[in-house]
């Protein structure tokens, strides 16, 4: 394992409390104080802060529109390529979710040189510029600093016709929710650092977390996408809430069709939970009603930051049968969770059946 | 035997692996952890929770002390008051509350004692919430008769019931008194149980308390 490493370089992950999107702020916490901060708007902003966007978009022409996204994070894994690739294919998602694609990239790095050696901050850069080429992007440099703690992402520009940005707000009732990859990250990652993440559940997870969301956006893409987002740092649950929220709808989630990674529900029965997930938790709860009988394990599962994500897309009925159809066939981890509904109260509700 | 562990300064999941460790020593009857925040708390519930290990949890000054206690077994199969059947038997249920040990809370009214009937209720949430914030966590908490009507969506009670929950307590309703006070829209149905599992729970429990 990583004893070679040995004698005074620490494991990448080693003083990381929270890893990957689990360090994100807590929601409520974030909302209150960016409350008090102006938001300079311009008319050529269509999509900004307000709606819990993933991405900044800016309409150009009547043509054409920028996607603009950040997103960086403490390692979540000690091998540093390892962290490059999921730190970029994270960031990139968020124009993805857009529905946008991807021009270019620049490097965000916060690194400790006085701690490691400088070979790991040339695999954290080469694991991020390996995503960054596959995603078709072009990678122009970036910034770098001194710090006590690593921590690596992109800002990321995309480009996407502006009639044809996909929001967390267009969801439609009635629409079906079609999710990719499996939810249950976080709860996975925390039992890789307790070493009791088994090797085969350590490569579905590698693979699910450096995988670009590329293909199954342009394949949403073909069809009538109402609402779509990714599923990152405030869990299935908080995401779900947000798009629900933005289309003034209510969300059915059915819960035994959620695609959770290998061993996920046994980690968070045993205790493996990130601080991040009781923070959503308390958050959303309010939010949520338990039509039947949904396990802890299960419920922490719904609540679990996600780093690199999959996408969450609403359409209608017909169309996502065949928008799974395609997505299987693309080798993509695509299930239908629920759908949208028309509020018989409040809007903003997230039911789970 | 006891053993005291300062699990403060470490970074999940250590003090759940440390913890997990302990508990696998089956020679030790109990362990005291002490950690830092309630999120290493909420995780060692849940640990405790998944191994059938009784725990306390109490705030003491800027960290946590938690006590881990493995269950005696009370009820034992050479009992001649018949009894020791129906647990052995109950083991043998698959899925149930077979292995349920630990302490179980009985509420068959929405009153704490007898009384002027707005203070009584009042005294019950007092009880409730002092059991949670004294870090004891029931392994359920059942409702029967008027109890029931902690659940109702107006019940100052199902806040702390919730947090029960959260914390990996069983929350269960008597469904016959459910339909019975008409409070069918008021509690959930995953809330609903019946009287052979109120029974199993309370035949299984190393003590019942029921205020």
């Amino acid at each position: 394992m990583n004893e070679s490493f040995e004698s005074d370089v620490p494991k990448l992950t080693a003083r990381v409390k929270a890893g990957g999107c689990a360090a994100k702020l807590g929601s409520a916490e974030l909302q209150s104080i960016l409350a008090r901060v102006p938001v300079i708007q311009s008319p050529q902003l269509i999509a900004g802060i307000e709606g819990f966007e993933d991405a900044a978009v800016y309409k150009i022409s009547d043509d054409l529109a920028i996607v603009e996204t950040i997103d960086f994070f403490p390692p979540l894994v000690d091998d540093p390529f390892l962290f490059g690739q999921i730190a970029a294919a994270n960031a990139l998602s968020d124009v993805y979710a857009m529905g946008a694609k991807p021009i270019l990239a620049l490097n965000v790095l916060c690194f400790p040189t006085c701690d490691y050696p400088m070979s790991v901050l040339e695999e954290i850069l080469k694991g991020g510029a390996s995503k960054v080429e596959e995603s078709g992007a072009s990678l122009a440099g970036g910034h770098s600093i001194q710090t006590t703690d690593p921590v690596y992402g992109l800002a990321v520009t995309g480009l996407v016709h502006p009639d044809k940005v996909l929001t967390n707000s267009g969801a439609r009732a009635g629409d079906v929710l079609v999710l990719t990859k499996k939810i249950g990250s976080g709860v996975s990652l925390l039992g890789l650092k307790g070493e009791e993440l088994q090797p085969s559940s350590q490569i579905e997870l590698f693979e699910s977390l450096t995988a670009l969301n590329d293909k199954a956006c342009s394949i949403a893409l073909g069809y009538h996408v109402n609402g779509m987002t990714d599923i990152t740092g405030f869990g299935l649950a908080g995401h779900l809430l947000e798009m629900a929220r933005s289309s003034k709808l209510v969300v059915e989630l059915d819960i035994d069709r959620v695609p959770f990674f290998p061993q996920a529900a046994e980690l968070a029965g045993q205790g493996f939970v990130p601080a991040g997930t009781y923070g959503n938790r308390q958050s959303f709860s309010e939010f949520i009603t338990y039509i039947k009988d949904v396990n802890l394990e299960l419920q922490d599962l719904i609540f679990d930051p996600q780093t690199s994500g999959g996408l969450l897309m609403a359409l209608s009925d017909r169309d996502a049968e065949h928008l799974l159809r395609e997505l299987d066939a693309a080798g993509i981890v695509a299930a239908s969770i629920g759908r949208m509904l028309e509020p018989e109260s409040e809007a903003g509700h997230l039911f789970v059946v | 035997m006891s053993d005291e562990i300062d699990l403060r300064g470490l970074v999940c999941p250590e003090p759940v692996l440390r913890t997990k460790k302990l508990i696998d020593d089956e020679s030790l009857k109990q362990i005291t952890v002490l950690v830092e925040t309630e999120i290493n708390v909420k995780n060692l519930e849940r640990l405790a929770h998944s191994k059938n290990i009784d725990l306390t949890s109490s705030k003491e000054g800027e960290h946590f002390k938690v006590i881990l206690r493995r269950p005696e077994r009370l009820v034992q199969d050479s009992d001649s008051d018949g009894e020791g059947r129906i647990a052995a038997a109950s083991r043998e249920r698959a899925g149930g509350v077979a292995e349920s040990v630990g302490t179980v809370v009985f509420l068959g009214k929405n009153t704490f004692g007898e009384g002027d009937p707005d203070f009584s209720s009042s005294l019950l949430n007092v009880f409730l919430q002092t059991i949670y914030d004294s870090g004891h966590r029931p392994r359920a908490i059942l409702m029967a008769n008027s109890g029931v009507k902690l659940l109702a969506r107006d019940s100052n009670v199902r806040p702390v019931l919730r947090q029960f929950e959260e914390a990996g307590c069983d929350v269960f309703a008597c469904g016959l008194c459910v339909e019975f006070y008409g409070l069918k829209e008021d509690v959930p149905t995953e809330k609903i149980t019946n009287m052979f599992s109120i029974v199993e729970f309370m035949m299984t429990a190393d003590k019942v308390i029921s205020p």
